[in-house]
């Protein structure tokens, strides 16, 4: 039997929601939670109106009444030294000069 | 088999050497590294997390997960979005050895209906032991960075009057509009070359975008390629935006969101197979980096608009490759484990060695939602799509949405519902500047 | 789950299905109970049980709370056998390291503590030791660690869904999008209203978390208990690397590598207000990224994939508000966890359905006795390390 991937970040097939619904977990919170779906590296942008709709086609709701799950920066993976970069960091008081510490090693 | 086709030079750029792995591989400097991979005949980059499927290229946009590698010593990044240069490194992540002969590719097998980790090796104690550090060992894409990377270049600020997210048609027509009234514009668009949808699509292609960015230029818009809004903080009137190596901060008086559409798959069985390419993919290919992606290409379309499908298949037989067509609804199945070999319909087998999924994008809305515009969920649409009205006004002040966010239009529509948000945000802004000068007048 | 009718009547209604809730009801099941109902206002996992970052640790600053959790890591060993559900606790240890000599001093004082309650797992070592435990770590611009090698990570849905199970299979009702708007007093107990119908209970748990001083106001019981915003993200999965959670004392930040293998990750962001808001902002990305970079220089080019948020249930000595108020001896409340509910539910709800089936009453709940901020005395010494 073939699998139907529908995030193929995750690995999260049409079984594994058809799976979800049928152990409850029928709001599109409950199935990203159960299956994963939507939170691999694209985070939703592949899969996450092929799940709705597929979710609505389950459970026989009108696609209008499904919300999606919240929208949360970043938009697109984005590396940790960019974003220390904000100058809207906080500085605790035990903040050194700003020279890296070079002794971290890979 | 993908096979370039001639070209002008400057589409192609100049040629260079890239490595995967230890194989050396011909390249040029105006392709993407995915899509010299890819003309190269290297296109397994890496095994699907839990069942080690394995995994190619899909979208070629920047949205999926699909080209994720190791390039220059760094994990996770996407080839599709980064240039070939000279000396390029890329390697394969997720599997062992290799992406090609990959040992865990038996979970697959093992668990053909799928498994269910929740409930695995949960019956005793000492198994659930071991199950769980072999499942550890397993986890995770990429190592860490081979090196600390330098710090990045020092934050912008940047106000404008109108910000602009998405450089395909809807946004160069906002862009354009707005600047035309008057209004400081800024334009972002993540993508290396402005224009969007217009450079992956046969009747528009490069030498239509590039007008359209030139008019947008030429109205005294300011336009960035390669800047991502990552982040939309409402309360401070801020977009969050990255390049490669920096960060802004962007405030507007009025905000106008083009993000367009992603690529989405169709559920059809085994529709991950490496071979599998969103339509879209398979028009960058072709329009911006002069690849057809195969002999003998099949696409697989939904109850959506044709106009973009009937186009590709149309510049695709031109370019001598066989086309053929069938409904989503009607695959059985998607033969092929390393690469695509035929789809099966029922009775019917389609040979090919590419295959082209035309879905209706789903609305990019992320960025419209974190701003408090409201979607609603429509298949015509494509996915949750921006509640607009006519002019791209969103229930939020000052923030405006065009193109297909609002849902799919196709570049025609997209273009000019952009041209009356455009003005709408021009205004709005023009009137923000009237009402921000008469306070400083009083206060004086 | 959410579509069953709701009864008319329960011998015990909890209110919260989040890991107090939950912990709770399958421990009364466990032990018999019967007609118990739990009632939550949103989807499973929606609250702070859904949002945080799966800490369990022994290294506290009390010794009520140090003995509490060295049962709690105890259930957690066994959890995934009895619940029939993987929670993925993997004892990688917790590594806390100091930047100044205020906060080495103060770490030196949790970890004196720690042996005298017996925890002597937990050691102070040097930045250079801890450089051997987490080799990624810039340790010359640290002053000292501590490490216990017993301490763990979970991951924290499976603890809703397996206890959630467990108990609809030992006949408990479980009803979320369910919102209580009303409580009522009735002569033998409550009624609880809710828009799909009112229920009659005997005795109430509320398990609310941070919104139990509104569900407490509906009965004139006034919890002095506040919600804290705080913000946790998640990098892209990474192959294994990081064996401990890592915690820097004042910053508060804390990271630990997930079964999925994403860093997962926040930071106290002092004045971050005290409010239900659940949304994201630029300060927590920016003081994070800024902080884990300095911490471990090699992630400057690993990507932050999402960040979220979720209310620490703060209480005004840093300690839970147990057991009922005097006034109403059949409402039971299980709140003021801060930041560290969820590690402490399994023990909780151990020490509750005990005591609620009428075994023994802990001695947790008379020092976490609502009393203790009418007046009464404070037997409870004030807990401060905290971390998110």
């Amino acid at each position: 039997m073939a699998k139907i991937i529908l995030c193929r970040c995750e690995d999260v097939t049409l079984h594994d929601v058809e799976h979800a619904v049928a152990k409850g977990y029928d709001h599109l919170e409950e199935v990203k939670r159960y299956t994963g779906f939507g939170t691999g590296p694209c985070q939703g942008k592949e899969c996450l109106a092929p799940v709705a709709l597929a979710l609505a086609r389950l459970t026989k709701a009108a696609p209008s009444t499904i919300a999606p799950f919240t929208a949360r920066p970043p938009i697109e993976p984005t590396p940790f030294r960019l974003l220390a970069s904000d100058p809207a960091a906080y500085r605790f008081d035990d903040e050194e000069p700003l020279e890296p510490d070079p002794s971290g090693g890979p | 088999m993908p096979r370039r086709l001639p070209c002008p030079d400057e589409l192609r750029g100049d040629p260079v050497e890239i490595s995967l792995g230890d194989a050396t591989i011909r390249a040029f400097t105006g392709e993407s590294v995915a899509a010299a991979l890819f003309a190269g005949g290297y296109a397994t980059l890496s095994r699907s997390l839990k069942y080690h499927r394995p995994r190619s290229f899909f979208c070629l946009d920047g949205h999926c997960g699909g080209c994720l590698t190791r390039i220059g010593g760094v994990p996770n990044l996407r080839a599709c979005q980064l240039r070939c240069a000279p000396g390029t490194a890329v390697h394969g992540q997720n599997a062992y050895p290799s992406p090609d002969l990959d040992v865990l590719g038996a979970v697959d097998l093992l668990f053909p209906k799928g498994m269910d980790h929740h409930s695995l090796m949960t019956g005793n104690k000492l198994m659930n032991a071991v199950a769980n550090r072999v499942v550890r060992q397993l986890s995770g894409v990429g190592r860490l960075p081979d090196a600390i990377a330098p710090a990045a270049e020092p934050a912008e600020l940047l106000t404008v009057d109108v910000a602009v997210i998405g450089g395909g048609p809807a946004g160069l027509a906002a862009a354009t509009t707005a600047a035309r009234a008057g209004a400081r514009v800024l334009l972002l668009d993540e993508q290396a070359a402005l224009g969007g949808s217009l450079r992956v699509d046969p009747r528009f292609g490069v030498a239509v975008a590039d007008r359209a960015v030139a008019e947008a230029r030429a109205a005294g818009a300011e336009l960035r390629a390669g800047w991502t809004a990552v982040g939309c903080f409402p309360d401070d009137n801020v977009v969050v935006a990255t390049s490669a190596n920096a960060l802004a901060r962007v405030e507007a008086a009025a905000w106008v969101w083009a993000a367009g559409g992603y690529s989405v798959n169709l559920p059809v069985p085994d529709n991950d197979r490496p071979g599998v390419f969103a339509a879209r993919a398979v028009g960058r290919l072709l329009c911006e980096h002069a690849i057809v992606a195969g002999d003998r290409i099949c696409v697989i379309e939904d109850d959506g608009p044709r106009d973009y499908a009937d186009a590709l298949i149309a510049a695709l037989t031109q370019a001598g490759a066989l086309v053929e067509r069938v409904a989503a609804h009607e695959v059985t199945a998607v033969r092929g484990r390393g690469w695509v070999r035929a789809v099966v319909a029922g009775k019917r087998r389609i040979d090919c060695d590419a295959i082209a999924v035309a879905a209706i994008p789903a609305p990019a809305s992320e960025g419209p939602r974190q701003h408090g515009c409201a979607v609603t969920l429509d298949a015509a649409a494509g996915g949750f799509a921006v509640q607009t009205d006519h002019e791209g006004a969103t229930g939020v002040a000052g923030v405006f949405a065009c193109g297909d966010v609002c849902g799919y239009r196709g570049p025609v529509a997209a273009a000019g519902m952009g041209e009356r948000a455009g003005a709408k945000a021009a205004a709005h802004a023009a009137i923000h500047a009237a009402i921000q000068a008469a306070i400083q007048a009083r206060a004086r | 789950m959410s579509l069953a009718p709701l009864p008319a009547q329960a011998d015990l209604v909890i209110i919260g299905a989040g890991v107090m809730g939950l912990s709770i009801a399958y421990q009364l099941a466990k032990r018999g109970a019967q007609d118990v109902v739990v009632i939550d206002r949103g989807y499973l996992a929606e609250g702070a049980s859904g949002r945080n970052g799966g800490g369990i640790r022994q290294q506290w600053a009390t010794e009520m709370n140090i003995r509490l959790m060295q049962r709690s890591v105890e259930l957690c060993r066994g959890f995934a056998t009895e619940l029939g559900v993987n929670v993925w606790f993997r004892q990688g240890g917790y590594l806390f390291v100091t930047r100044t000599a205020r906060d080495q001093a103060r770490l030196e004082r949790s970890v004196e503590l720690q042996h005298r309650c017996g925890v002597t797992g937990t050691q102070l070592i040097t930045p250079q030791a801890a450089a051997e435990i987490v080799p990624e770590l810039a340790y010359k611009s640290l002053v000292g660690a501590s490490y216990n090698p017993d301490d763990g990570i979970v991951f924290p849905w499976p603890f809703l869904w397996g206890y959630a199970r467990r108990a609809a299979e030992l006949g408990v009702q479980l009803h979320t999008h369910t919102p209580v708007v009303d409580l009522e007093r009735a002569e033998r107990g409550f009624v609880v209203v809710t828009p799909r119908g009112r229920v009659a209970a005997r005795r109430v748990v509320c398990a609310a978390g941070s919104w139990t001083p509104s569900i407490a106001a509906m009965v004139g019981v006034d919890v002095p208990t506040f919600p804290i915003r705080h913000e946790i993200c998640s990098s892209e999965p990474l192959k294994p690397f990081l064996k401990p959670m890592l915690a820097e004392l004042n910053s508060g930040l804390y990271c630990s590598q997930s079964m999925r293998g994403e860093i997962v990750g926040g930071v106290t962001i002092p004045g971050h207000g005290s409010s239900h808001s659940m949304a994201s902002s630029r300060e927590f990305l920016a003081t994070y990224a800024r902080r884990l970079t300095r911490l471990m220089p090699i992630l400057g080019d690993i990507k932050i994939l999402r960040a979220w948020a979720g209310p620490y249930d703060g209480s005004p000595d840093g300690n839970p508000i147990l057991d009922h108020p005097p006034e109403l001896p059949d409402f039971f409340l299980a709140c003021g966890f801060v930041g560290h509910g969820f590690m402490m539910a399994p023990v909780v709800g151990e020490l509750y359905g005990e005591y609620l089936t009428g075994g023994a009453k802990h001695e947790l709940f008379e020092q976490a006795s609502i009393m203790r901020f009418r007046g009464g005395p404070s037997a409870y010494a004030k807990e401060d390390f905290n971390l998110g």
